[in-house]
């Protein structure tokens, strides 16, 4: 007999009338500006956001937030400050040194400051390898809490990899005190603007 | 008749310093986390759904198996199944060996602490590299983990500083958590870009669409897993839940009730092997199964690994994890042990006192002490109860029983008070260890009831 049918055997069938999935219906926290909440609980993270006005270049605008950063890489056609892009390369390994990536991130959520972000780059060591990381946010795209965002999850498209990012990189493990910069990114900013 | 707890407790808190350092911390942690929760008026509903949809997917367990495993192989994942911690490591082993790994980074991932896989591993030439920079501590100085989640709570950062003198090439004499952090960063930045494979822990398995969840805030899970082409996913089976719309409770419960923290830095969701890649998932029982068999205990198969009710266990806070027999410490430790080798364990059960808050916190609802105090009622089955209590037991049911002698006792008590100190405080009576006992009342409540002493309140 295999482990599997060992296992299966030796666990009793179920009683579903006496435990029934509950439903799951939440009245959760809402917020009534989410950019606004959003805001916040990013910089409570660690992460600052920062609105894109009407009008004003997202380029300079990353420039003016990594004044000195050389290696850049992103494979959004808009970002021209990007110094080469990481899908051309084959191996993950050719990405450590990058000093900043700009990514889109497809979905916000206020309550915890949150970004969604289904693998939209050929390496996703990309997201997590960068010294820094810039995420671009559809100011239209950001939802009250987790139960939203996985509503949103479930119901867009197949992903073999997807992530919820929400601030730096960072551990407590010597001490309980608070260092930013474990493994992944030493910052990160999410840029909210209106993309649609 | 100490435990072997009592007695491990006493070695820890020998140093005063340390030890009111480690309860003020896990004190703070639960602080955190009750600030998390007053901002989440639908908190005590959460706990209640996540009871309620744990303890249905325990229940359906093989219906969600089967689901999550023919989601999993049709993402193109490699499913295999590990029916005690032996075949766990072989599987792994056998992966590993077939793909020639020398090195294998790991991130987190209490399970294969269970399985004893790294000395396993060790001992058959791969070198393993735990990643989480607590258990990378840990692992230089040859230690385990003390607590779930933050495992090296018991080091100092002069200890962290030292360690790191010697293996990362650190500054003299500096201890400071950042620079020490960020010497870790570098050191570990290389293990990545050399390891040939990459092995994490399951926080949650989606029966729905075959994913495996991980929660970290280092990052160290994705470093590892989207550097090497090969993901080994280690998962018990009570790690499944029907679909993302459970997982949306458990997200928000899990690092709330953890750490204090709106969320982890990363959720990150592995449905499909990396271009080019394998993904392997490890599906254990190692005794899950007896306990999803035993109405009642079933329920600590509900526990989500988030360390809350530790950090809220003042036995815990003032005893450390080492002193418990099990890997596994506090409240969801002491049941744990207990379901593993009640023999082996039982002397874990001393070190509750029965306060019930790990209950109220518990972010799955697990009736922890509940279940200790049950436990408790079965020591003497196990020929594990307190000789001495038992006599005391034998002696109340004599007296209670005899209610004139009863009485003549009653009367009679206030004399100890009066006793030489050495009478009371000795080594027969361990009560009168660091505390002082009441005193004996001179007249009892009911003689003085009869007397008419007691005034009936008639406001």
């Amino acid at each position: 007999m295999s482990s599997k049918q060992d296992i299966i055997k030796n666990l009793h069938r179920s009683s579903k009338l006496i435990f029934p999935m509950p439903e799951i219906t939440v009245e959760a926290v809402k917020f009534d500006d989410p950019v606004a909440g959003f805001l916040e609980i990013s910089r409570f993270v660690g992460g600052d956001a920062v609105v894109l006005n009407e009008g004003d270049d997202i380029n300079a605008l990353i420039r003016s937030l990594y004044p000195d950063a050389e290696k850049i890489a992103s494979n959004l056609p808009e970002i021209t400050i990007a110094s080469f892009n990481p899908d051309e390369t084959d191996d993950p390994h050719n990405l450590n040194g990058v000093e900043l990536a700009i990514v889109k991130g497809e979905l916000g959520v206020a309550e915890n400051g949150c970004v969604w972000i289904p693998q939209n780059v050929r390496q996703k060591a990309l997201y997590f390898i960068s010294e820094n990381l810039v995420i671009i946010l559809d100011k239209n795209k950001i939802v009250n809490n987790m139960h939203e965002a996985y509503e949103y999850v479930a119901g867009n498209g197949d992903y073999g990899f997807g992530v919820f990012i929400s601030g730096p990189s960072k551990t407590a493990d010597i001490e309980q005190a608070l260092v930013i910069g474990a493994h992944g990114a030493k910052s990160v900013r999410v840029i909210i603007g209106n993309l649609s | 008749m100490s435990t072997k707890h009592a007695k491990a407790a006493q070695r820890f808190i020998s140093n005063r310093e340390q030890e009111q350092w480690h309860n003020e911390t896990l004190w703070f942690v639960r602080q955190k986390r009750d600030n998390m929760t007053m901002r989440i008026p639908e908190w005590e509903k959460l706990r209640d759904l996540a009871a309620k949809i744990k303890t249905h997917t325990i229940d359906d367990l093989i219906h969600y198996l089967e689901t999550f495993s023919e989601a999993a192989e049709s993402n193109g994942a490699i499913v295999h199944w590990a029916k005690d911690a032996q075949e766990h490591n072989e599987i792994v082993y056998g992966i590993l060996k077939q793909h020639q790994v020398k090195k294998l980074v790991k991130s987190k991932s209490m399970l294969t602490e269970e399985c004893l896989l790294n000395p396993y591993l060790i001992e058959r030439g791969i070198e393993v590299v735990e990643s989480d920079l607590g258990e990378r501590i840990l692992q230089l100085m040859g230690e385990h983990p003390s607590h779930i989640v933050m495992p090296a709570i018991h080091k100092k950062r002069e200890e962290v500083g030292k360690l790191f003198e010697e293996k990362m090439d650190s500054e003299k004499g500096n201890s400071d958590p950042t620079y020490l952090t960020h010497t870790a960063r570098k050191y570990l930045r290389n293990e990545f870009l050399t390891a040939d494979a990459a092995m994490t822990g399951a926080n949650f398995g989606i029966a729905q669409t075959g994913e495996v969840v991980v929660c970290t805030n280092e990052g160290n899970a994705d470093m590892g897993t989207s550097l090497s082409k090969l993901h080994i996913v280690s998962m018990g089976i009570e790690k499944i839940i029907p679909d993302l719309a459970s997982l949306s409770v458990f997200v928000r419960l899990l690092a709330r009730s953890a750490t204090g923290q709106p969320s982890t830095t990363y959720t990150s969701h592995y449905r499909r092997p990396i271009e080019g890649g394998e993904m392997h998932i490890v599906i254990v029982d190692n005794g899950r199964s007896s306990i999803q068999n035993t109405t009642g205990r079933d329920q600590i198969l509900r526990c989500i690994r988030c360390g809350a009710c530790m950090n809220t266990c003042p036995v815990y806070r003032r005893s450390g994890g080492y002193s418990y027999t099990y890997f596994i410490p506090g409240p969801i430790g002491i049941n744990l042990g207990m379901l593993k080798s009640p023999k082996q364990h039982s002397d874990n059960l001393s070190a509750c006192s029965l306060c019930f808050s790990c209950n109220n916190v518990c972010p799955a609802k697990i009736d922890l002490a509940g279940q200790i105090y049950r436990w408790r009622q079965q020591l003497d089955s196990f020929h594990k109860a307190s000789t001495s209590k038992k006599l005391i037991s034998q002696g109340m049911t004599f007296i209670f029983n005899r209610p004139d002698l009863y009485r003549v006792l009653l009367k009679m008590a206030p004399l100890i008070n009066r006793l030489p100190r050495f009478l009371v405080y000795n080594r027969l009576n361990a009560w009168g260890y660091g505390r002082e006992l009441p005193r004996f009342a001179n007249e009892s409540f009911n003689s003085m009831w009869r007397k008419g002493k007691i005034q009936k309140d008639n406001q």
